[in-house]
């Protein structure tokens, strides 16, 4: 096991710069996704540290001393990928032996650390099976096992779930997560679903265009968004975002967008005064309530698109204007088409980014 | 309608597609297939559009075979799912191709092929070539060609499935309210559930090229026949437990395998119970459960907790429950620690119970229910 120390990390292939100097920490027995969408810079990053791409500058550390020089296999990292390539000739107890032959390791405490990884990943009924036998979980956790039997001091993840069923995919989850809390492995998950980054890490690693937006816990990636493309790239449905302006009206602050006016809750009334004039209202879908009853106090009303009903919620698409916004409801709730509808947003979860920055404003 | 009746489709001499498939699309439904890899989903479109020829069986519209049919004399636009662009025309003469061939004026087609684009967002990309695209935009132009132009039957072979969070919300409400006011009848393919429940008149459930359900998407979810159909509609998943019918006290419950845990059962579960002691499982969906730290009257049902996910506006709780786990959605607030007890609201009533993967009970309130369409 060992701390991971990432310092102005630079990646450049030819003149595309992948990763454009990153630096953060992944602690002992941590548990961290690179969470971003399609060339952001996450899988560079998870291939440096494995050391089966050179980087371009900066320093990478383990345990305080730099790896750069250090060749992939002694490095103690094992790799976790989408795909497992079983040794199609081996059955699972051989391929899971294998690193450990090729390291020399003596038979009997082959025997003893192949039974202990079987036994903790629910792999013994299978072990005398040959992969074609396997089903495609069990062939992934066999994977897995191979990957794991060494007791690396870092354990990568690329992708390792992203084209599995529903179903499987959960199952993985709880699985993978099992295998952080029991063998206390320093882990690094890369992926672009936010779901599974929220699920899965302690903290996370945001990164996009090479650079990295944000760097926090679950709870804070989701409720603290450093800037809007956190915010509308962490939660599904994503983050509805208003376009507007900041103005006192009759000794209140208000937001106003199409037209509408909002008064700013109270914690944000003594810091309108502060606020840039022209910002972006980011709210989800599931802290909107909507109502058909116009006597209802409300902050904006808008006209209904359509209602999807998800059998235990019910998504209601609603414009203002040219304006789309999505909003989360309980599964009675199913208002029809181009009926009037009213939104009140809870206070609490009202974001503001700046228009022009894109970074979240906080009162102080 | 379209109608399949005994289709089956054999590639080669042992890989079955398809076994003796039975299946109506209505007038103006918005119909999905939905299930996993190989269940034969784009075979079924393929075969409707007559890209393929069945192995047996017959296709018919409105009672008539439509086997000797050729696929362009159809009537049917498809969106396929490697998008099948044509590399050498722009974005706006890949969507003007179906209107030119049905001989539209100039002025329809700039008007149809503006309307499709500021739909599927892709306005400003009418002049490249597919080539300079991404995934996701060419994916929107080839589902915008399917669409451009009325037809009888539109076949959507997962056309949203390779789009962004943000855009895959949106396209799929689009989808969805085009259908509606075009009164238009769509086949569409998808592996995602929610994608499934959101779209569907009706739901075809496929796996292994059989058909598992068809129905509602109320009657899929409330009442899965199977439990294939049970655990692959809903997100999270559905929770199964093994369980035993047991009497004790003179009363049927249900022994949950691997604990000391029994669910007294009430008689109009226990008459459904015929099948000896083994093969049972219940499933419980993990958003029709609660959690509390104590026993009350509404959750005596112990269990441990395994895993805690946090997904922002909800935690989703595995709780091990004997030999099994049962998963459970709570507000975020709720974070228990882990190898805590925590004590379920399950009960014998309102659960799904199954013998030998068949649905035997529902939980009470899941009645069969008709469908005023509601869009």
């Amino acid at each position: 096991m060992a701390k991971i120390t990432i310092d102005n990390f630079v990646k450049n292939y030819g003149d595309v710069k992948a990763v454009k100097g990153v630096s953060f920490e992944i602690g002992d027995g941590e548990f961290v996704a690179l969470l971003g969408p399609s060339g952001c810079g996450k899988s560079s990053t998870m291939r440096s540290i494995s050391g089966l791409e050179e980087i371009t500058s900066g320093t990478i550390s383990f345990d305080g001393k730099s790896v750069n020089d250090v060749r992939p296999r002694d490095r103690n990292v094992a790799m976790a990928f989408e795909t497992y390539a079983l040794y199609p000739t081996l059955n699972v107890y051989e391929n899971i032996a294998f690193p450990l032959r090729s390291a020399k390791w003596p038979n009997e405490k082959v025997d003893e650390k192949v039974l202990d990884i079987a036994h903790r990943m629910e792999l013994e009924p299978i072990l005398n099976n040959m992969p074609a036998e396997l089903s495609g979980g069990q062939a992934q956790r066999a994977g897995l096992a191979r990957a794991l039997v060494r007791a690396p001091s870092v354990f990568l993840l690329d992708e390792p779930i992203s084209h599995l069923d529903t179903r499987q995919r959960y199952r993985m989850r709880q699985f993978i997560k099992h295998i952080h809390m029991e063998m206390g492995y320093t882990m690094i998950y890369v992926t672009h679903d936010q779901e599974e980054a929220m699920a899965l890490a302690d903290r996370i690693v945001v990164m996009h265009e090479g650079i990295i937006r944000q760097v926090g816990t679950p709870d804070e990636v989701y409720n603290d968004p450093e800037d809007d493309f956190v915010a509308g790239f962490v939660g599904e449905p994503p983050m509805n975002f208003i376009e507007g302006s900041i103005a006192k009206v009759d000794g209140k602050w208000v937001f106003q967008a199409k037209g509408q006016t909002v008064v700013l809750p109270e914690h944000w009334q003594s810091y309108g005064q502060k606020m840039p004039a022209q910002v972006k209202l980011g709210i989800r879908p599931f802290y909107i309530d909507v109502t058909l009853d116009p006597q209802q106090p409300y902050d904006l009303q808008g006209e209904v698109f359509l209602s999807e009903n998800l059998q235990d919620n019910c998504t209601v698409s609603l414009d203002i204007d040219d304006l789309r916004l999505a909003v989360v409801t309980t599964p009675a709730f199913r208002p029809a088409r181009h009926e009037k509808i009213y939104l009140k947003f809870n206070p609490a979860y009202i974001r503001f980014f700046d228009l022009q920055t894109g970074k979240a404003i906080r009162p102080q | 309608m379209i109608e399949l009746r005994n289709v089956s489709k054999m590639y080669g001499q042992s890989t079955i597609a398809l076994r003796n498939l039975n299946l109506e699309i209505r007038d103006q439904e918005f119909f999905v297939i939905y299930g996993p890899a190989g269940a034969g989903k784009s075979t079924t479109l393929r075969l409707i559009a007559g890209i393929s020829q069945p192995t047996k069986g017959d296709i018919l519209r409105d009672g008539v075979s439509i086997l000797k049919v050729a696929p362009e004399n159809r009537n049917m636009a498809m969106a396929f799912e490697n998008y099948a662009l044509y590399s050498h025309m722009s974005v706006y003469e890949n969507l003007a191709f179906p209107l030119k061939a049905s001989k539209y004026s100039k002025q329809e087609i700039e008007e149809q092929v503006q309307r499709v684009a500021r739909i599927l967002q892709i306005s400003d990309l009418l002049d490249r070539r597919p080539g300079f695209l991404s995934g996701g935009q060419r994916q929107r132009v080839s589902l915008g060609r399917a669409i451009v132009r009325p037809s009888s039957l539109y076949l959507l072979d997962e056309p949203i499935g390779h789009l962004d969070a943000k855009l895959r919300h949106r396209m799929r409400a689009e989808l969805k309210a085009m259908a509606v006011d075009m009164n238009a009848t769509v086949a569409l393919v998808t592996t995602a559930s929610r994608e499934a429940l959101a779209l569907g008149d009706r739901i075809a459930i496929l796996r292994d090229g059989i058909l598992e359900q068809v129905g509602t998407p109320e009657e899929i979810y409330s009442l899965p026949q199977n439990e294939f159909v049970a655990s692959f509609v809903g997100e999270p998943p559905m929770s199964f437990l093994d369980v035993e019918p047991v009497q004790g006290d003179g009363r049927a419950a249900l022994h949950i395998h691997g604990s000391d845990v029994h669910l007294p059962i009430s008689p109009r579960v226990a008459q459904n119970l015929n099948g000896g002691k083994t093969g049972y499982r219940l499933g419980v969906r993990p958003n029709e459960l609660s959690i509390t730290s104590q026993h009350d009257e509404q959750h005596h049902t112990p269990g441990s907790v395994d895993v805690i996910e946090p997904l922002g506006y909800c935690n989703i709780i595995s709780v091990r429950v004997g030999d099994g786990t049962i998963r459970v959605v709570v507000d975020p607030t709720t974070r228990p620690e882990v190898k805590e007890t925590v004590w379920l609201s399950m009960d014998g009533e309102n659960i799904h119970l199954f013998h030998n993967e068949k649905a035997v009970v529902h939980p009470v309130g899941n009645k069969k229910i008709t469908l005023n369409n509601n869009h």
